[in-house]
């Protein structure tokens, strides 16, 4: 059965947390492991509304150190009070 | 959180430009018939029906305050009937049907302190980046070297009295975020030092494998340092590109003994007469001496002043310069060809000279 | 407010002298923001120790957007707290760069309020580029721009900020509308300008002749460049009188053409079209006499890109000629094509053109189901070194079963 949008983004948060401080996966990363793990059940479509969602909720944000990623919100190395 | 969001507007994009385009324009909309320079920074676009635009093209420093957007505001709003336009070189543009309001916007810019030019055979306004002002990893200030640059050069602004075309541009970094490759001149920031890396840091601020894969020459390893997984440079690799910086704020490269300005010349992106170009090794090295970079407004003077006396008219540089041959150019502009002027990165044999074509 | 400036004897230099001068509107601008008092001390410091002292920061942003603000930290704080942080907000720019006073001066007020007050007109990517700002700002900011409906830019791995020359608003060359294009697109890729998904940044430039005034051809990934392919329109009395001018159409215009598909006889202009490279010269000398065909549309070119990583590109031909005519269709799903393969494909920070040198622009090309044409190339091959793809084997039937 096809996956919602909803338990894809629960799927790519729960990579993203896991992976934390260890590797930072670019949208496009998160796209291809979903559709490896779901096959038939997820599309690019519902990957992409599924990143959204993440974003829009402010559970994961989007980084760029010479290259977009997503990531955890967290407080970075260079900020500054 | 997220019921802010769902308020929220987003995807809307910029604003329509219709609204901003002044009356005569969206009147003669795609019926522009032809145009004249009718004196420096000024052009007359005439409609197929009659219509007049008239455009005065005014420097401006493109870092500029609030202030000043509010008083080129009053600008148009007293001469344009309230509308401007900028250019892809940062310069400003008021267009106005009303010629008799040209001479009064030009005496008004200048009094401000925005000279008038830049149209046609002469030099516009440098394209830069952000430098000292606001970037992490320049070489070298931007708006400085240019401000230095541009009075220097100020006369060819003001007036048309060049074979052709002269476009300048500088970046700070390699990065190019003002994409100088295919200038008549560029003048780029270099760094000339291998990263100092922080190793302490490195592994808390980035991630190794993506490090090492940013490195054009496979010259970063990983590596274990005073006990911190790190990574070792392989410096004789390195090329100073500051990949590895952009992806790894532990690896800075800026330096103030090394750092400093190269000078390129001869590109071009207009398909006129000869095809775009790349800009080519000049100067390897100038230091970065603020507040007016002596070294490099010199280099920059002497080389316009060689085209400007020796091209034939409406040769760009890179055109002048392939006529006459590189050795010529070498010989007539006293710049020593070292060897760091030989590309030695990827595809560098097809720039080595294939035939007996020599001036002697 | 900053009623006492930083002392900035190499800065203050830089306010001499004829052209613009930065240090005046940082000065300017210093009247209201202590921000800029404060942009005035660490940049004399930087005049003085010839190093920068700015930290990237990755991570700040408007929510549910991933491009449009570039953070940056002072690496002086303490020195310097007013800089302690200074953000970058890049807001999409109406097409063509025009605007009205009334748009503008809004802008300004709404820096006045939340940020630095100092602006970039324009970035090197067409965005008008706000310098300068705290986090927390970040959102007010939007909200207020929101109101006035300006969006935010892009940057990172996205669609960046399309940008156009001034097209058919003011010049008689322009061989489509660039600015209705360009608006177009900005509108069509909202999604992939505001949220990063590609392996890098991906630019669109749009000219609208072959003069290229907005660069295309070295700063986009894709070049939507003017041209014709009918016939040069001439009107020969006018050409007659740029010569009776003065102008020295053997020198200055027939032995510049590239083509050499020019001949003057001292009466009339013969040009032979067919071998006319649509480069402009002619056009530009005698923009009185000589005008682009009426056939008209655009040549799409791919690939070009500043060094970093792998090298400086300038684009090449995709597609020869096509009509740029709403809603242009046809290119959209090329560049959906495009987008899915090097999305697939491609390496982290790996642009287009990047990507094209690595897998093979044969191989690309069968990818994205465009057919290969001669205009696609300088010159054939010249090495022998074929990837063939299939050969017979003798059992084969005479059509050959290559399977």
């Amino acid at each position: 059965m096809a996956k919602t949008p909803e338990e894809i983004a629960d799927a790519m948060h729960k990579m993203v947390k896991d992976a934390f401080g260890v590797k930072k996966y670019k949208p496009m990363d998160l796209n291809k492991a979903m559709r490896e793990l779901f096959g038939d059940e997820v599309d690019k479509k519902t990957c992409k509304e599924a990143i959204k969602l993440l974003v829009n909720s402010g559970r994961c944000v989007y980084t760029y150190f010479g290259g977009s990623f997503l990531e955890i919100p967290h407080r970075e190395g260079a900020a500054n009070d | 959180m997220a019921e802010a969001m769902q308020e929220r507007r987003t995807d809307y994009g910029p604003p329509h430009y219709e609204q901003f385009l002044p009356p005569v324009v969206k009147e003669n909309y795609g019926k522009w018939k032809y145009h004249e320079i009718v004196k420096p920074g000024v052009m007359v676009h005439v409609s197929e029906s009659g219509a007049e635009l008239y455009t005065v093209r005014a420097a401006s420093g493109r870092l500029i305050s609030i202030d000043k957007i509010r008083m080129y505001c009053d600008l148009a709003d007293k001469y344009c009937d309230g509308y401007v336009r900028f250019t892809s070189r940062h310069n400003i543009e008021f267009l106005t049907p009303k010629k008799e309001n040209v001479d009064p916007l030009i005496k008004d810019l200048k009094d401000m302190g925005h000279p008038v030019g830049g149209i046609g055979n002469a030099i516009s306004a440098i394209v830069h980046t952000q430098g000292w002002v606001h970037c992490h990893s320049a070489a070298t200030d931007a708006s400085g070297v240019v401000k230095a640059v541009m009075d220097d050069l100020i006369e060819y602004f003001e007036e048309r009295k060049l074979p052709g075309k002269l476009r300048i541009a500088l970046a700070c970094c390699l990065n190019m975020c003002g994409a100088v490759h295919c200038s008549d001149i560029a003048i780029l920031g270099i760094h000339r030092r291998p990263p100092r890396i922080d190793h302490a840091n490195l592994k808390k601020v980035c991630e190794i494998p993506n490090l090492s894969a940013s490195c054009p020459t496979a010259a970063i390893r990983p590596a274990e340092v005073e006990g911190h997984p790190s990574v070792e440079v392989l410096e004789e690799q390195c090329m100073f590109c500051a990949n590895c910086y952009t992806v790894c704020p532990a690896m800075p490269l800026a330096d103030p003994l090394n750092d400093g300005v190269s000078i390129w010349v001869g590109g071009k992106v207009s398909n006129a007469r000869h095809e775009p170009m790349f800009s080519k090794l000049a100067i390897p090295f100038l230091p970065n001496n603020p507040p007016r970079w002596p070294e490099v407004t010199e280099a920059v003077r002497n080389l316009v002043e060689l085209w400007a006396k020796n091209a034939k008219k409406y040769e760009r540089m890179g055109e002048w310069i392939e006529r006459i041959g590189w050795p010529k150019f070498f010989k007539m502009s006293g710049i020593e060809f070292e060897k760091v002027h030989i590309d030695d990165f990827k595809h560098a044999g097809l720039t080595f000279k294939r035939s007996t074509h020599l001036t002697f | 407010m900053a009623d006492k400036l930083p002392n900035t004897p190499k800065l203050d230099e830089l306010e001499k002298g004829k052209w613009p001068s930065f240090v005046k509107e940082i000065k300017m601008a210093a009247k209201k923001s202590p921000m800029c008092a404060d942009l005035l001390g660490q940049l004399e410091k930087s005049y003085t120790e010839k190093v920068g002292y700015w930290k990237h920061g990755g991570i700040v942003g408007v929510m549910g957007y991933g491009g449009g603000v570039i953070g940056r930290y002072s690496a002086l704080p303490k020195e310097f707290p007013n800089v302690s942080h200074f953000h970058t907000m890049r807001v999409n720019q109406p097409a063509g760069w025009y605007y009205n006073t009334e748009a503008l001066r809004k802008i300004c007020d709404i820096w006045e309020k939340h940020g630095s007050g100092i602006t970039n007109l324009h970035g090197s990517t067409g965005d008008l580029v706000l310098l300068g700002t705290r986090t927390e700002e970040l959102e007010p900011i939007f909200d207020e721009l929101q109101k006035i409906n300006f969006d935010i830019g892009g940057s990172g791995s996205d669609v960046r900020t399309p940008s156009c020359c001034c097209g058919q608003s003011r010049c008689e060359w322009a061989c489509y509308d660039t600015m209705a294009a360009c608006h177009d697109f900005t509108m069509e890729y909202q999604d992939e300008l505001h949220r990063p998904a590609f392996p890098y940044k991906f630019k669109f430039k749009f000219s609208g002749c072959p003069n290229d005034c907005v660069a295309s051809i070295a700063r986009s990934d894709m070049s939507l460049i003017g041209t014709w392919r009918d016939s040069i329109q001439q009107d020969d009395a006018e050409v007659k009188a740029y010569v009776d001018g003065g102008l020295d159409i053997e020198e200055d215009v027939i032995s510049r053409c590239p083509g050499k598909c020019m001949a003057w006889d001292g009466k009339k202009l013969e040009i032979d079209n067919s071998f006319c490279r649509r480069c402009m010269h002619c056009i530009n000398v005698m923009p009185k006499a000589l005008r682009p065909g009426k056939d008209r549309g655009a040549t799409i070119l791919l690939g070009s890109k500043a060094p970093i990583v792998e090298g400086a590109l300038l684009s090449s031909v995709l597609i020869p000629f096509i009509k740029m005519e709403a809603p242009y269709q046809e290119l959209k799903d090329i560049i959906e094509r495009i987008w899915d393969v090097w999305s697939e494909e491609g390496k982290n920070r790996e642009r287009v053109g990047e990507f094209i040198q690595r897998v093979g622009m044969g191989n690309f090309l069968e990818a994205i189901e465009v057919e290969p044409v001669a205009e696609m190339v300088a010159h054939p091959r010249e090495n022998p070194y074929i990837f063939y793809e299939e050969f017979f084997e003798e059992d084969d039937d005479e059509e050959g079963d290559k399977g």
